[in-house]
């Protein structure tokens, strides 16, 4: 492309001022909305401002960044939400391709009505699901206790989400079961688009079907692990309601994420600048994350 | 493309479907049979009046009645019909509620009228710079008719009120007496007094422990609803304080309570469980999960969970006795419960005017014994004759003199509530050990120090 | 080999009991709202649960559906401060009409603009195209939690707060669309591009006859995508919606349940509301959702 023969220059403009008025529509909703609060929150990250419209916001410089270094329940929240994503990335992952490959095959009826049963939890829509598993694993009449109180698991009922040992776990296993119908919808198709003789001629040679897995299957359907990737990294970290709805960062800070955090920060301390320097240093880890992720994209 | 196409008729069908229903009804100008019944809702033109707004929009917690749509439909519009001044109203949660009119004041989209305690509407909101300062609507026969208490509570200083109180109540316990009785442990209250001893309780909770097995009464902390009953529930037990007389500063770290903190954690029967808060708890105290509930109070006495089932009666009818918390004298201190409007200060004299006149019409007219009464809570003002007629409230009025010291007004409230129910949490997670408790109680104690 | 084809049903059979046992799991959630919304107070609250409800009651959606009421719409009429209002409804109806208002269009808006801005990013070699594009990939993994306080004191600005614009608009501003678009784009022959500017097809033309017939594949699929994020998008709806009357589903849902916290049998019937219509628009569109979903990730 880029050794074309010269652009004229009216051409060039033409290409310019079309691009722009391409971009225009969504750069309009982009930037008014993304960016520009991206950008005041960046600002207001640097003053001391909170509800009181008595006391006018004061520049403090880089305070607010210091003092979240020295604030447990921060870092706490930032482990747990690395946590989430560094669990619930992989598991969905793993979970949706054995899926995948145990249903691809299958009758196409047969197959079909597995993939439905796995994205359901997709459509339900997140704060329905969310309701529903908080009944599920109610300490006084959940029916999680009941039945492993009835197979003989437990013996006396366990508050799941009252628990700080149980309580994120608690939130991950909701979060996979919403998180893992894309992927195997993406999984099945993939794996289907894999050219059957490759395969066959593998197995002639005397491959296992392990083998076979990894040699041929494996590097064809990793575009498709990537973009599962992408968006699995995506859809963790915008758990919010569940954490909301749940536990409220509870017990003793057990589930919360900053992402939860910040919206705590803002509306239960009051303390916006605070709240906005912490969304600054999310940005700064997620946007590592990102490029890492890109990286890993651009070399395969 | 056909199936895109089918996509987008599938979208389109699911739109026309929801528009379906009012395509019957869409009318240009709303029939008459229709819009009976909202007068207020229909075709409001904004700003008739330049000296009063001709809209208002109130903001109620659930106070009682105050959260039913039908009960506060038929006192606002008494009000519209006497004034012209249409009232919308938005109805609250204590779950969600605080963080709802937060956002709505970072947006500056706050309502005109609140209807809550002075522990949100003075010592936080009004505090914070959002309320108007309604100090002109108090004359003096006002000030000798309202309660002292409640009076005192809505003033941030001698010249500055951000809430006109309605109506107050003592907050207290409530207790399954069939439970009690099936346990033998009705032996521990005096129904007549509707108080006991610290020993008293904890004895009672073991043998409702023995009889029913795992928790019986929850020490809830999931967040901030409810937690004057957690409160009062540590503070009395060995007569610890939450703040100091002067309310500058938070006490809560004193031996006293770590004791009590102590004790409720080493009760078998009582569970700390932070997947609760007040509402939830007195939920399962109504279905009979729990014997006790310390999230209690007349209105709920009155109309246990706003279930219309019946005064004093669980869900499967079991009786409801209220109780003081219990001390270790059987003298409770008892947590007092202020509600009122504020006017939130949205810079628009006409708003302000209309939310004022709303204000006399609730709490300072005949039409007040209305207000009153659709709250389930004592009036504040003294005069008026609400419940001369309800034995319940009667029998209620034993609590009242057991009211303790308002303190909800303390500087840094709103962070210190916040700090309360961590520290709950952190003392349910903990070993028990005093030390762990100790621990958890000083550190939230001093983050609720840090507000003040 | 003998045994070599026995472990391998040996593993097949316990594959598929594994899975079965999976699809129960999945599947019991959804279950549980649709059977719970139709038991009684006194079947939801049983020690014991009723795994299949012995006695149906419509109690749960009759409180439902009278325990608050608001107009089915409101549509202000232009330059004037009057506004035409429909019959008044149970509220939950309403909050349907928003929800499904704002899933519509905002898959819409995003559809349009994205394509446009997508096609642009790959196909036009404008100035400053690469910055763009690298802020789109920066900001599509960004809770927006992160930009929670710049972002409500914006919309306030504008006088969109408690309205159902507040929350499309910065669905449309995301910018995963745009990205996906673009990977889309790419695909599209320079030739044909070529062949129409050659014709003096002007740039439009050029879009609306060559490049969408092309991408429309791509557009179904993040049309499908921005609807259920739409719809679930739980956050954005809390934190901009506060009238009883603009609500969305979800949020009323959530509202239900801070206000009757136990009462699961109408929370049920809540949760099914929400659900229900859009399983059935997925039951009935399944293979064009996930036909949609595989064409989302054919460039990774």
């Amino acid at each position: 492309m880029a050794n074309q023969p010269s652009m004229s220059r009216a051409l060039a403009r033409r290409e310019n001022i079309a691009g722009y008025l391409f971009m225009l529509p969504s750069l309009i909703f982009f930037v008014g909305f993304v960016v520009i609060p991206m950008v005041l929150c960046v600002y207001t990250s640097f003053f001391d401002s909170n509800m009181n419209q008595n006391t006018p916001d004061v520049f403090i410089g880089f305070a607010n960044y210091a003092e979240l270094w020295k604030d447990p329940v921060f870092i706490k929240a930032l482990k747990n939400t690395f946590i989430i994503v560094f669990v619930s990335v992989p598991v969905v992952c793993i979970f949706s391709l054995w899926v995948a490959s145990a249903i691809y095959r299958m009758k196409d009826s047969i197959m079909s009505l597995f993939r439905i049963i796995f994205y359901l939890p997709v459509v339900t829509g997140s704060v329905a699901v969310t309701v529903v598993w908080k009944w599920i694993y109610n300490n006084y009449y959940g029916v999680l206790n009941y039945l492993l109180k009835g197979m003989g698991v437990i013996d006396q009922n366990i508050n799941w989400l009252g628990d700080q040992r149980f309580a994120l776990w608690g939130i991950i296993i909701i979060l996979l079961t919403t998180s893992v119908g894309q992927p195997i919808v993406l999984y099945v198709s993939a794996l289907g688009n894999v050219d059957a003789t490759l395969v066959e001629a593998a197995e002639v040679d005397g491959a296992s079907d392990l083998q076979s897995f990894w040699k041929i299957r494996w590097p064809l359907i990793m575009p498709t692990t990537l973009y599962i990737l992408v968006i699995t990294t995506i859809n963790s970290f915008q758990c919010f309601a569940l954490i909301q709805l749940l536990t409220s960062g509870g017990p003793n800070y057990a589930t919360e994420t900053v992402m939860y955090y910040i919206y705590y920060t803002a509306f239960k301390l009051y303390r916006f600048g605070y709240g906005n320097a912490m969304g600054v240093i999310l940005a700064i880890f997620i946007g590592l994350l990102s490029a890492v992720q890109f990286r890993l994209a651009k070399e395969t | 493309m056909k199936k895109l196409l089918a996509l987008a008729l599938a979208m389109v069908m699911v739109l026309g479907l929801a528009a379906c229903g009012g395509t019957v009804t869409s009318t240009e100008t709303p029939a008459p049979a229709e819009t009976a019944t909202t007068p207020a809702d229909t075709a409001a033109p904004a700003d008739a009046a330049p000296a009063t707004a001709s809209a208002i929009t109130l903001w109620t917690y659930p106070i009682g009645g105050w959260g039913n749509e039908e009960t506060v439909k038929a006192l606002t519009d008494a009000f519209t019909a006497e004034t012209g001044i249409a009232v919308t109203v938005e109805y609250l949660t204590y779950a969600d509620g605080d963080d709802k009119v937060n956002t709505a004041l970072t947006a500056n989209q706050a309502p005109d009228l609140i209807m809550e305690g002075p522990e949100r509407l003075v010592s936080n909101w009004g505090a914070n710079g959002y309320m108007v300062n309604i100090a002109d609507l108090f004359d003096a026969a006002d000030k000798s008719e309202l309660n002292a208490a409640a009076l005192d509570a809505c003033f941030a200083d001698a010249n500055t009120a951000y809430e006109y109180p309605l109506v107050m109540t003592a907050h207290c316990m409530g207790i399954n007496l069939n439970a009690f009785k099936e346990a033998g442990a009705d032996q521990y209250i005096n129904t007549e007094t509707h108080t006991w001893t610290t020993e008293q309780f904890i004895s009672a909770v073991n043998a409702l422990e023995a009889k029913f097995g795992g928790t019986v009464g929850a020490v809830y902390c999931s967040g901030q609803g409810g937690d004057q009953g957690t409160r009062a529930l540590v503070n009395n037990l060995y007569g610890g304080t939450f703040t100091n007389a002067e309310h500058t500063q938070y006490t809560w770290d004193d031996a006293k309570n770590i004791q009590a903190l102590k004790e409720l954690y080493d009760l078998k029967g009582i569970a700390f469980d932070p997947s609760l808060v007040g509402g939830d708890e007195i939920a399962l105290f109504y279905n009979g999960t729990l014997k006790m509930a310390f999230c209690w109070n007349i209105a709920q006495q009155l109309n246990p969970n706003s279930a219309d089932t019946g005064a004093e009666k669980t869900a499967n009818g079991d009786d409801i006795v209220f109780m003081a918390f219990p001390s270790e004298d059987g003298n409770a201190k008892l947590q007092g419960g202020i509600w009122g409007f504020g006017i939130f200060d949205n810079g628009d004299q006409g708003r302000i005017d209309a939310a004022k006149q709303f204000i006399q019409f609730m709490c300072d007219s005949d039409h007040t014994v209305d207000a009153v009464r659709a709250a389930n809570f004592f009036p504040a003002r003294t005069t008026v004759d609400a419940w001369s007629d309800n034995p319940i409230m009667g029998e209620y009025n034993k609590l009242m003199p057991m009211l303790g010291d308002y303190y909800q007004v303390t500087t840094g409230w709103a962070q210190a509530r916040t700090a309360w129910w961590n520290m709950l949490q952190q003392v349910g997670q903990s070993d028990g050990s005093e030390a762990a408790i100790k621990a958890a109680v000083d550190q939230f104690c001093a983050e609720a120090n840090a507000g003040t | 080999m003998n045994t070599g084809v026995k472990k391998i049903t040996a593993y097949k059979v316990l594959s598929i009991i594994l899975l079965i046992i999976f699809a129960i799991l999945f599947a019991f959630p959804l279950y549980w709202i649709l059977t719970g919304a139709l038991k009684t107070p006194a079947a939801i609250n049983a020690a014991s649960p009723e795994w299949f409800p012995h006695e149906f009651t419509l109690r749960n959606f009759q409180v439902l559906f009278t325990k608050r009421s608001a107009p089915l719409y409101e549509l202000p009429i232009p330059f004037t401060k009057l506004k035409v209002v429909g019959a008044t409804v149970p509220a939950a109806v309403r909050w349907l009409v928003n929800t499904v208002f704002m899933a519509v269009m905002a898959m819409v808006l995003t559809c349009i603009t994205a394509a446009a801005a997508g096609y642009a990013l790959a196909k036009k070699r404008f100035r400053g195209r690469y910055l763009i594009f690298s802020l789109i990939v920066a900001a599509m993994a960004l809770p927006k939690q992160v930009i929670l306080i710049p972002l409500i004191r914006e919309i306030s600005s504008l006088g969109l707060y408690d309205n159902i614009w507040a929350v499309i608009f910065p669905t449309v501003g995301w910018p995963f669309g745009v990205f996906l678009m673009k990977q889309f784009s790419e695909g599209i022959p320079g030739e044909m591009l070529e062949a129409a500017r050659i014709d003096g097809a002007s740039e439009l033309r050029t879009f609306t006859s060559v490049v969408v017939p092309i991408i429309k594949p791509g557009i179904g699929a993040l049309a499908i995508f921005t609807f259920i994020n739409s719809w679930n998008d739980y956050f954005m709806q809390l934190i901009m919606l506060t009238s009883n009357a603009n609500l969305t589903i979800s949020l009323g849902i959530a509202t239900m349940q801070a206000e009757n916290s136990t009462d699961y049998g109408l929370i049920m019937a809540g949760a099914a509301l929400a659900s229900v219509p859009i399983i059935i628009v997925f039951l009935l569109f399944q293979k064009y959702f996930t036909q949609g979903i595989t064409m989302g990730a054919v460039k990774g």
